[in-house]
């Protein structure tokens, strides 16, 4: 994999730290439910699968 | 439910799992054992009986704490695809298998090192597995309906445990070479992986769906109970502190837990499969998570006010619905994750055992005596005892210590003391300068601060509401509380000690690493660990090492550990590698790092290199000097790569140069033969315009009939001359591309018709019977129609050329197919010589055999037919028909690529 292949997701790690932790994860600091679930859950697994489906797709794409 | 029965049922569960690490252990190299998603599944042995148990006890009482253990994996993952392959490399080159071997070779081989970091894995595992133990026993009292035994002989969970130990002293010690991979253990963990995820996926449907009425339902009744959103929120900014910790501390586990370093690194046989582990693998965690919050609040709604433990919740659940199949699908899903975990972490810890801490202080000057055979057996022997003690010693751990604390915190005490090797084991990757004293320094005052804020509290029990140390402080100094060290009062007492405990640990490593010159041992260990790239192949090379040894002790040495045949084919391969010759005796650095390496997989790293140095004579080297030669040898290693580079480019220019060439010798042969035979054709129809212009201007004499005649010669053969020419230029129009096609969607049917009746004449004159034989009048296709008439006019004029003067026949038949359509010509002459069939549609061809075909015409016809058809992108071919008549078919495809005629 090409140096600047790896580095998309060098970048998704560091978007991965900030969307789970403050100040961001204190937004969607909520027991609200959504279709009976609560915000912050529906929230942290939101970006959980966001980051699997972007690592499934650098991957397929770029990886020799 | 019985305690035979269910002993029954583990044992035929513990059988089968046995059955399929003999099966995979067989078959090493199948592809079922082999593939990127066992070497997936096998890493999630990263879930627990803790994550199986433990998340839904904390989900219940603490809410969202949970979630950091998962996340903190999560964030780092991405970067697997650059970090862990390099880890994977340099711990393939060198042969380490272990978290121990790969920090302690990195900082000069240090026997000290290995031996903390072994001892700090230790106190950090043996609790967790005793976690597992724990996790095992009171589910099985759960399940069973029995209580726990104050005796431990008579409990029947002391032989589960003991059953376990030898399971897996007996599986995790098949290799002498640590570094070697196990597959029958690592398939039977990922079997087990499956299993886990299905049973407790299972438990969440069976919860959310069929306990209650959905998600909807969970939820509305959940959120009556008392202190839901404060337990259901982070809350606050310490709290998010406190967060980020947990997240910070899960982060550093996924690397450095002895279990995740031996299947991420040590299992790992091909640098491919971590590509799909970066996908998959948070996939597998976000389905386990998933259903952690459902099943904990029911049990919070189920059991509201009455005095159970939270993290059975998964059993007791099924069974206050007298649903025993659940609860003990529920159960085996917990037991497979206790053992994989268990197994897998044993045998990691065992290695290092032996390797880094009984080995090169102890045993070696037992090994160095003895013979091949005994030295395989004791090593065995010594990790066989080693796991299996070890794991009796977590069960009297349990028994002891950790009978009342929750399965979340003494896996959190578990991961604060792991984590104290991650400076050390970044640095290793990341900083040149980090150095041994460093990462000693680093490592024991992380592991005194987190004995002091964990361990000893713990030990003394954290509820034991009379101990004045945890209220007041070692000798009631405030700011020496365990909990809130130096007054650090908003973080609670995991995230507090990971701070204090990193913080110290990182200042120390770094301060000491720059305060004090390093050996240059380390030097070169760091140069080859974070430019891995380059030593891939030829790791030896970076080895710097000065003095004389000689091969046949080093080979008395490897003879000891290796045994004689393996020794030799070992040292053979090096020659061969590094093109030395076998009459060579002294041995060089080169040598030397092989030497070890072979050894390091069954003793480990420092005895290795104890042994090796014991036989070998070192002499001193300057750090600046390993630079310079470390600097010269990066050098090289670069201009090498380069030289290599470009001489493949060259030969791949050579190689497209010769092929032109080639090319253009062809080409200028066929063109000279073109000349010759254009020159000769040109020439004939000249001499006879030639020969008739002399007899006219000669002799005026003869007479006013035959003068007619040699003129009407003279007329014929200029348009033969001038025909020639045209079809000549057409010809060179099609090979040098000027010639263009332009296609539009036309009768096939019609434009043979419309041949035939302009070549009416000339098959009238010979009297032949002609033919179209086609199933429909209309058969649609998009083709040049001028071009094509060419071909056919062509075509049609040869066939009534070869007719026989009597009774000749011409059948056109036409053939549609989906997307091609067929033309073919036949005539009931005397047909092409078989060697023919492919030169007839040469320029200027002249049949070989001129007594069955007289050449008749320019030569060109056919050639020019070629290249329409050729144009169109169809087939033109000739064949002989069954009553030795000639069959000329062409194809061209219906709907044509080629250029339309502009509008």
């Amino acid at each position: 994999m090409k140096q600047r292949h790896q580095q998309k997701l060098l970048i998704l790690s560091l978007f991965l730290l900030l969307c789970f932790n403050m100040p961001l994860l204190l937004l969607f600091d909520s027991v609200t439910s959504v279709g009976g679930i609560p915000v912050m859950y529906v929230y942290i697994f939101s970006v959980w699968i966001f980051s699997i489906l972007v690592s499934l797709l650098v991957i397929k794409r770029y990886y020799e | 439910m019985s305690s035979i029965v269910l002993l029954i049922i583990l044992s035929v569960y513990l059988a089968i799992l046995f059955g399929i690490a003999h099966w995979a252990e067989k078959r090493g190299n199948s592809k079922w054992t082999n593939n990127p998603y066992v070497y997936t599944l096998s890493l999630a042995v990263y879930c627990s009986a803790w994550t199986y148990y433990g998340s839904i006890g904390v989900a219940a009482t603490s809410g969202l704490n949970y979630l950091p253990i998962y996340i903190g994996p999560i964030i780092v993952i991405p970067i697997w695809i650059i970090v862990l392959r390099k880890i994977i490399r340099i711990s393939k080159i060198n042969k380490i298998s272990s978290i121990a071997d790969f920090i302690s070779l990195r900082y000069g081989n240090s026997r000290l090192l290995g031996a903390l970091v072994t001892l700090v894995c230790i106190f950090g595992i043996l609790p967790y597995i005793a976690l597992q133990l724990k996790a095992i026993s009171e589910t099985f009292h759960l399940v069973t309906q029995t209580s726990e035994d104050s005796n431990i002989f008579s409990d029947t969970t002391t032989y589960v445990a003991i059953a376990l130990a030898l399971f897996a002293s007996y599986y995790g010690t098949r290799y002498v070479d640590a570094s070697e991979q196990r597959k029958g253990i690592v398939t039977a963990v990922a079997v087990e992986s499956i299993l886990k995820l299905f049973f407790f996926i299972l438990l969440g449907l069976y919860v959310t769906f069929f306990v209650f009425d959905g998600f909807d339902d969970i939820y509305a009744q959940a959120s009556l109970l008392e202190n839901f959103k404060e337990k259901n929120s982070i809350g606050g900014i310490p709290q998010a502190i406190n967060w980020f910790f947990l997240c910070v501390l899960s982060l550093f586990a996924i690397f450095l837990l002895p279990r995740q370093f031996q299947m991420a690194v040590v299992e790992n046989n091909r640098e491919s499969h971590i590509k799909t582990a970066v996908w998959l693998f948070p996939l597998y965690l976000l389905l386990f998570n998933i259903f952690v919050y459902p099943v904990a609040w029911g049990g919070n709604i189920l059991f509201d006010g009455k005095a159970v433990n939270p993290d059975t919740y998964s059993l007791l659940i099924p069974q206050l619905y007298d649903n025993q199949m659940v609860a003990i699908l529920v159960f085996l899903g917990g037991f497979s994750a206790a053992i994989s975990m268990i197994v897998v972490s044993s045998i990691g810890l065992s290695t290092m055992l032996s390797n880094n801490l009984l080995i090169p202080y102890g045993f070696l000057g037992r090994l160095q005596s003895d013979v091949q055979e005994t030295n395989i057996k004791k090593i065995v022997r010594i990790r066989k005892v080693g796991i299996f003690s070890l794991i009796i010693l977590s069960y009297i751990i349990y028994r002891v210590f950790v009978l009342d604390y929750n399965l979340f915190s003494i896996g959190m005490v578990s991961f604060v003391i792991i984590a104290q090797l991650a400076p050390a084991f970044f640095g290793a990757i990341l900083w040149r300068r980090g150095s041994k004293k460093g990462a000693v320094t680093g490592i024991i005052v992380g592991f005194l601060i987190c004995t002091y804020t964990l361990l000893v509290p713990y030990t003394i029990g954290i509820t034991n509401s009379d101990n004045s140390f945890i209220t007041n402080g070692l000798f009631g100094i405030e700011l020496l509380k365990p909990f809130q060290l130096f007054g650090l009062d908003y973080l609670e007492a995991v995230p507090q000690a990971v701070f204090w405990s990193l913080l110290f640990n990182t200042m120390a490593y770094f301060a000491v690493s720059v305060s004090f010159n390093g050996n240059y041992r380390e030097r070169n260990y760091a140069e080859m660990y974070i430019d891995i790239e380059k030593y891939v192949t030829t790791h030896e090379n970076a080895f710097i090492w000065k003095g004389t040894a000689y091969t046949s002790d080093i080979q008395k040495v490897l003879n000891k550990f290796l045994g004689e045949e393996r020794t030799k084919r070992a040292l053979n391969l090096f020659r061969q590698k590094y093109n030395v010759s076998k009459t060579e005796e002294l041995a060089d650095a080169r040598l030397v790092k092989f030497a070890e390496n072979l050894l390091t997989g069954h003793i480990g790293t420092a005895s290795a290199k104890i042994l090796i140095s014991s036989v070998v004579k070192e002499e001193k080297i300057s750090l600046p000097e390993v630079l310079k030669i470390l600097e010269e040898s990066k050098e090289n290693i670069l201009i090498n790569k380069k030289l290599t580079e470009t001489s493949k480019e060259l030969s791949i220019i050579t190689a497209q140069l010769k092929n032109a060439n080639e090319e253009l010798i062809l080409k200028d042969k066929q063109k000279d033969e073109f000349l010759d035979t254009i020159s000769h054709e040109l020439r004939t129809p000249i001499t006879a315009i030639r020969a008739a212009t002399e007899i006219l201007h000669n002799d005026e004499d003869i007479p006013q009939e035959m003068k007619k005649q040699f003129l009407a010669n003279i007329i014929s053969e200029s348009d033969r001359l001038n025909r020639l020419i045209t079809k000549i230029l057409d010809l060179e129009k099609f090979d040098s591309g000027l010639q263009k096609i332009y296609v539009t969607k036309n009768n096939i049917y019609h434009t043979i018709s419309e041949v035939v009746k302009q070549l009416k004449q000339l098959i009238e004159n010979k009297n032949i019977t002609i033919d179209i034989i086609s199933e429909k009048n209309i058969v649609k296709a998009f083709y040049d129609e001028d071009r094509i008439t060419q071909v056919l006019n062509n075509l049609i004029s040869n066939a009534i050329k070869f007719c026989p003067n009597q009774e000749g026949s011409i059948a056109i038949h036409i053939k549609e197919t989906d997307k091609l359509i067929e033309v073919a010509v036949v005539d009931n002459g005397k047909g092409i010589d078989e060697n023919d069939f492919e030169a007839i549609f040469d320029k200027f061809y002249q049949s070989s055999n001129q007594n069955i075909r007289k050449p008749v015409g320019s030569g060109l016809g056919l050639a020019i037919c070629k290249k329409i058809i050729e144009h169109h992108n169809g087939k033109i071919y000739a064949e002989n028909t069954e009553n030795s008549g000639a069959r000329i078919t062409f194809s061209i495809p219906k709907y044509s690529r080629v250029q339309q005629r502009p509008s």
